[in-house]
């Protein structure tokens, strides 16, 4: 059991340094200095004292195994573009909105979907399966910048009930949250639902019918439980498309989060930015990745093996 | 040699008998010749909503393909005095702020939305089933380091990933965004493709061909490789949609195709930018992505019930 989870957390290190490495190569490979961007040519001499400043002079593995210390510290190094500014401030200020939104947002799609799934699967075949399925099948293939837009121009346009963009108020962040809500959601109910379904036909759950036990009492202790641990897996997706779908919603809602600022950094050439963000997003997903399967060798000891 | 006329009777019956099985073994012929893609169509042609999103999708790459051929305008004429003229029988999807004809832009916007899902799919499928195979196939250390690789990648988001890529190109035209979106979504196709070939290495007539001395390059392109096109065929329409979708997401952060062109992600940041005042310009180019990722969704589903019925869902 130790053993499993040490060797899972280790694992993750040079997943890590790999990412890393290639974002790091994958900047490399950008043409074009930050420096070289305005209009007014730099002197070389400027030139190259910038680039000495950030490291820039020196060859390609001395920069990168600086990046990695700095990394391990926490640090992500000076943003190329805005002076005096590093990442881990651009991180501090704009990444908690983020993890804001995408947390309610998650919070939401699991508050709905999970239930919607389950009451799917006992009830499959009827009219509330049919129109969850519809709707879920709706959810999965509407762009998400559809529905935001619908969102605002019924919600805040025409009936006026919560603002058009920002984060300042709660009311702000009503909008937003459901719109990125959707496609986890969706992704639950549908996850949840086929797992129901499965566990509905074992044998275990035809014995527990068999021997009397009652209705309810079967749904919750042996369905239930069995059906919702696979539900943990999907954890890695629904982050991704969490990201993905935030870049979006952060567009259109005007919220000031990592995704946003992406986008504008990607467009005004902060390589050191861009490169920040990419590396945290990274960690962040394989460290979820990890959770996920260290969780799901300790609820299900059956698949500890499978990976290695 | 006298025949006793009983005997004679019970070897005509076994005569009659035989004949008949005979004729009952060539009525069964017929039933021979239906091979296991003849039983898949049947299966497929069965599921109604598999058959209409067929329906569906054809017709809308059938729009997409033929519109620019017969409809009379110019997609890139700006004439500002039709600019926002909402739907009517000469303009169906009315135009907008340049006056431009939506029916005839919307028909090209598919044809590089659709164009890029195709022309990536088809690059996911090669590297993906070439990756995965590679890795099943020879196993050990070799898959080891194959899949670990992988599974760094899969730390990489998607979307920042498909950005950077872009930005290594410096340009962005229909072939580096081809290339952008392949390099961010092979990942599933190639895991895939080798617990395919993993599966399949343990057959029986995979270690018979393996003990009668049958080279590895005909196990692999003769017994292991086509029996995955089932679920080859599968990941089309699954990848397909995701692609679309991707693009749409660069092209709507303003990161896609150049204007004057437009792909459907881009056409839906033109609609976006004027909601208020012009809410069914948005509308139009979201359905048509919508619309091609439902009946691919469909159609994988579908497909994957009737190419593989074992792994039939509970639905």
């Amino acid at each position: 059991m130790l053993k499993f989870v040490v060797r899972r957390v280790l694992w993750t290190i040079p997943i890590i340094l790999l990412v890393i490495f290639m974002t790091f190569l994958m900047m490399k490979a950008i043409k074009g200095s930050p420096f070289r961007k305005s209009e007014r040519a730099v002197p070389p001499a400027v030139l190259a004292n910038l680039n000495r400043k950030f490291g820039l002079d020196k060859p390609w593995y001395t920069q990168y195994f600086r990046y990695v210390k700095g990394v391990a510290k926490a640090d992500l190094g000076p943003s190329l573009v805005l002076r005096n500014q590093d990442v881990n401030g651009i991180v501090k200020e704009h990444f908690p909105v983020s993890a804001e939104l995408g947390g309610l947002a998650m919070l939401v799609a699991m508050l709905i979907g999970i239930p919607l799934g389950i009451i799917s699967a006992l009830r499959v075949n009827t009219w509330f399966d049919y129109i969850g399925q519809f709707m879920s099948n709706l959810g999965y293939a509407i762009p998400s910048f559809f529905t935001a837009t619908l969102l605002i121009y019924f919600f805040a346009s025409k009936w006026q009930v919560f603002p058009t963009n920002g984060w300042d108020s709660a009311s702000a962040k009503v909008l937003p949250v459901l719109a990125l809500a959707l496609f986890p959601l969706t992704y639950f109910a549908r996850l949840v639902r086929g797992q129901m379904l499965e566990t509905l036909q074992q044998d275990y759950v035809r014995t527990a019918k068999a021997k009397g036990l009652r209705w309810r009492r079967v749904v919750v202790v042996h369905v239930l439980r069995n059906s919702l641990i696979p539900a943990i897996t999907a954890a890695g997706p629904i982050l991704g498309g969490l990201v993905t779908g935030s870049f979006i919603i952060e567009n259109i809602f005007g919220i000031p989060g990592i995704g946003r600022y992406y986008v504008t950094s990607v467009s005004g050439r902060d390589y050191s930015t861009v490169m920040g963000i990419t590396v945290l997003l990274s960690i962040l997903i394989i460290v979820a990745n990890m959770f996920v399967d260290i969780m799901y060798g300790i609820l299900d000891p059956r698949t500890r093996d499978v990976r290695s | 040699m006298a025949v006793n006329p009983e005997e004679m009777e019970v070897r005509q019956d076994v005569v009659r008998r035989e004949t008949a099985e005979t004729s009952s073994y060539e009525a069964g012929a017929a039933i021979r010749q239906s091979s296991l893609w003849r039983d898949a169509w049947q299966r497929f042609s069965h599921n109604k909503a598999a058959v209409i999103s067929m329906v569906a999708f054809v017709l809308l790459v059938i729009y997409v393909v033929i519109t620019p051929w017969v409809v009379p305008y110019d997609p890139n004429n700006v004439d500002f005095s039709s600019a926002y003229l909402t739907p009517t029988w000469s303009h169906p999807f009315g135009t907008d702020e340049f006056g431009r004809d939506l029916f005839l832009r919307t028909a090209l916007g598919g044809r590089i939305s659709i164009g890029i899902g195709f022309a990536a799919t088809f690059a996911i499928m090669v590297i993906g089933i070439a990756y995965g195979a590679i890795s099943g196939f020879a196993g050990g250390w070799l898959d080891n380091a194959m899949m670990r690789f992988l599974d760094a990648l899969y730390g990489l988001p998607y979307l920042p990933f498909a950005i950077i890529t872009l930005a290594i190109f410096g340009t962005v035209n229909f072939w580096t965004m081809v290339v952008s979106l392949t390099i961010a979504s092979w990942l599933t196709t190639a895991r895939v493709m080798r617990g395919q070939i993993i599966t399949l290495k343990e057959n029986d007539y995979v270690r018979s061909a393996r003990a009668i001395g049958a080279r590895w390059y005909r196990i692999l392109f003769r017994h292991l490789l086509p029996n995955t096109l089932g679920v080859v065929i599968v990941f089309v329409f699954l990848e397909l949609p995701n692609v679309v979708l991707g693009e749409a997401f660069l092209s709507f952060l303003g990161l896609g195709i150049n204007p004057p062109k437009a792909s459907w992600g881009s056409l839906a940041q033109d609609g976006y930018q004027q909601y208020l005042s012009h809410p069914h310009i948005i509308v139009i180019p979201s359905v048509a992505i919508a619309w091609l990722i439902l009946s691919a969704f469909f159609i994988a589903d579908g497909l994957r019930d009737a190419l593989d019925p074992r792994t039939r869902e509970a639905a």
